[in-house]
């Protein structure tokens, strides 16, 4: 009988275009019958060789360069990247460019939190949940192009502050964003907490304990809604976190629906933040000048990125280009939960537990070598700028 | 815990095996081990004293005349505090003992490391790639300083229209063979 069983295990290879998300991942999980016994995961689909190409760059290319390593959190990286090298430099960027940084990595945590609340939902089958989040995060996607002048690669950082000041306008306009935003985030907290389907789909499912999610080292929104206090801006304040200080938002359910309700809480925190940092922006500069060289050291800088932690080491050997750039992104601490977590559980649940944490995989494939899109046609970065010169010479209005 | 305490307890766990302790500011702890073979007894210290969670691992080609790789465990104890555990790894048969007995979380920065610098994980489970792809050359380690990223986008490049060529013969005598068969 016994081995009648053993031979029923089956193994279900998921992606790498898989059912979560619209990224590239792929798991195997075994499974006996709708249980998943074991599980693995393979990345790499988005590689594009980062860590390798920024050692031939210059420090302001890649700060360009790491902003692009995620679609969703760009300025998060471009933060961390400047911070370090300021620190390597023995610059510090002025308070009113750190209040800024801080105000754009808000109102990106909030675009990414209503993204996510709308990616989860549909993996739920919540369609409506998903088509009235993403409605009302373009009220924050328009906030952050009126203010950088674009929607996703915001631009907002420079080695020693920021690009642009905020006029009173913007402000403005900032806050009546917020004011929609809030009584909608009120609203979706009621749904996540109340609709007895979605409740269903969440509750008591993809229970992460307070001591799996300090073993397993899970981070950010993953590991708060396990119990777990760890958040970068209040552990180890930086940029703007020093002055405007952030309480942290906890749950101690570890499953699911905590998973959603301290991202929903978080959006309260965030609208809180920005309304006190718009309230109190300092006066004064917003860059400071940094040499080309840098001087010779390491750095490791630690923020909170939307998911969770983000870790850059950077060190430099005195030129104009890093020796090494390390990132260490929170998403890939995050799958070792998912991974260990799924083993237990319906196969059903799968997409829901993976959606849970709130995956990048952008994030995570990024270091080694140059992605092509055919192998006839070789476009070099020279060939890429002409063509975009010649793109907006043709184009011109 | 506060800075001095993690200093004090870091040197009283680690002396032994370490060559040097060095604190740098702000809050930065980095110990210089000797060799990787104390890796596990050191971070078996630190996990029972509960000296903070595996934050990441950092490999580092000092260059190519260097017979050495280095590798970084960061460790986070908590507040802003960083304790780096800095480990020689001849570039002559490099390995490092797995982690990922005590800390299930090492496993994809171990995968990571192996596949990026050539360090062969001793005791991982999975040692497959985490994001090369299967048929990489196993020979090449893209973060080595030896490696050019001009020629290894040639050889991948070389690769991919083998691959190719490869492919439309295949279909051609697949297709030749439905004919075949028809006729």
């Amino acid at each position: 009988m016994i081995e009648e069983r053993k031979r029923e295990r089956f193994t279900v290879p998921i992606g790498p275009q898989h059912p979560a998300l619209k990224e590239p991942g792929h798991f195997q999980f075994t499974v006996e019958g709708e249980i998943v016994t074991e599980a693995s995961v393979r990345l790499g689909y988005a590689h594009r060789g980062i860590e390798k190409a920024a050692e031939g760059r210059n420090w302001v290319q890649n700060l360009y360069l790491v902003e692009r390593i995620c679609g969703i959190c760009s300025h998060i990286h471009a933060t961390a990247f400047s911070l370090g090298v300021e620190q390597l430099a023995g610059v510090e960027a002025p308070p009113r460019a750190q209040a800024i940084r801080t105000l754009v990595a808000e109102l990106e945590r909030i675009h990414s939190h209503l993204l996510w609340l709308g990616v989860a939902a549909h993996e739920a089958g919540f369609d409506t949940l998903f088509m009235y989040s993403w409605r009302d995060r373009e009220t924050v996607m328009d906030l952050l192009e009126e203010l950088t002048g674009n929607r996703v690669n915001y631009s907002a950082n420079l080695l020693g502050g920021v690009k642009f000041d905020i006029s009173q306008a913007q402000m403005e306009a900032i806050l009546q964003g917020l004011d929609f935003l809030e009584t909608r985030t009120y609203h979706y907290l009621e749904v996540v907490n109340s609709d007895t389907l979605f409740l269903q789909r969440t509750r008591g499912v993809g229970v992460m304990t307070r001591s799996q999610a300090e073993l397993l080292g899970a981070v950010g929104p993953t590991a708060r809604a396990s119990g777990v206090v760890r958040d970068v801006r209040v552990e180890a304040p930086y940029a703007g976190y020093i002055d405007f200080p952030v309480h942290p938002v906890v749950e101690k359910a570890g499953d699911l629906e905590a998973r959603f309700v301290v991202r929903m809480k978080e959006l309260l925190e965030s609208y809180f933040l920005i309304r006190g940092i718009l309230a109190h922006l300092p006066e004064g500069e917003i860059n400071a000048r940094l040499p080309r060289r840098i001087k010779p050291g390491e750095a490791i800088v630690r923020v909170e990125a939307p998911r969770g932690e983000l870790l850059y080491f950077i060190k430099s050997n005195g030129s104009d280009t890093p020796e090494r750039v390390k990132v260490r992104t929170p998403t890939i601490c995050n799958m070792t939960s998912v991974i260990k977590l799924a083993v237990g559980h319906q196969l059903a649940d799968i997409p829901m537990i993976l959606a849970g944490i709130d995956p990048c995989f952008s994030c995570n494939d990024r270091s080694v070598l140059i992605r092509r899109s055919d192998s006839e046609q070789h476009w070099d970065w020279e060939t890429l700028r002409q063509y975009g010169n010649r793109f907006y010479h043709a184009n011109a209005k | 815990m506060d800075f001095e305490t993690l200093v004090e307890t870091t040197r009283l766990l680690i002396e032994e095996w370490a060559e040097r302790i060095e604190t740098l500011p702000p809050r930065r702890l980095d110990v210089y081990m000797r060799r990787g073979q104390d890796l596990v007894p050191a971070v078996a210290g630190l996990r029972v004293k509960r000296l903070g969670y595996l934050a990441g691992i950092t490999g580092l080609d000092p260059g190519v005349e260097s017979p050495d790789l280095e590798v970084l465990y960061h460790f986070c104890p908590g507040g802003a505090a960083i304790l780096n555990l800095r480990i020689p790894v001849p570039k002559r048969e490099p390995s490092l003992p797995s982690l990922s007995t005590i800390i299930p979380s090492a496993e994809p920065f171990e995968r990571e490391l192996s596949e990026m610098f050539g360090i062969t994980m001793l005791g991982l489970r999975n040692p497959d790639h985490l994001y090369l792809p299967e048929e990489w050359d196993t020979s090449i380690f893209p973060l080595r300083k030896n490696i050019d990223p001009q020629s290894l986008a040639q050889r991948v490049a070389e690769g991919q229209r083998v691959a190719e060529g490869q492919r439309v013969a295949e279909g051609r005598r697949v297709a030749q063979g439905v004919k075949d068969e028809g006729a």
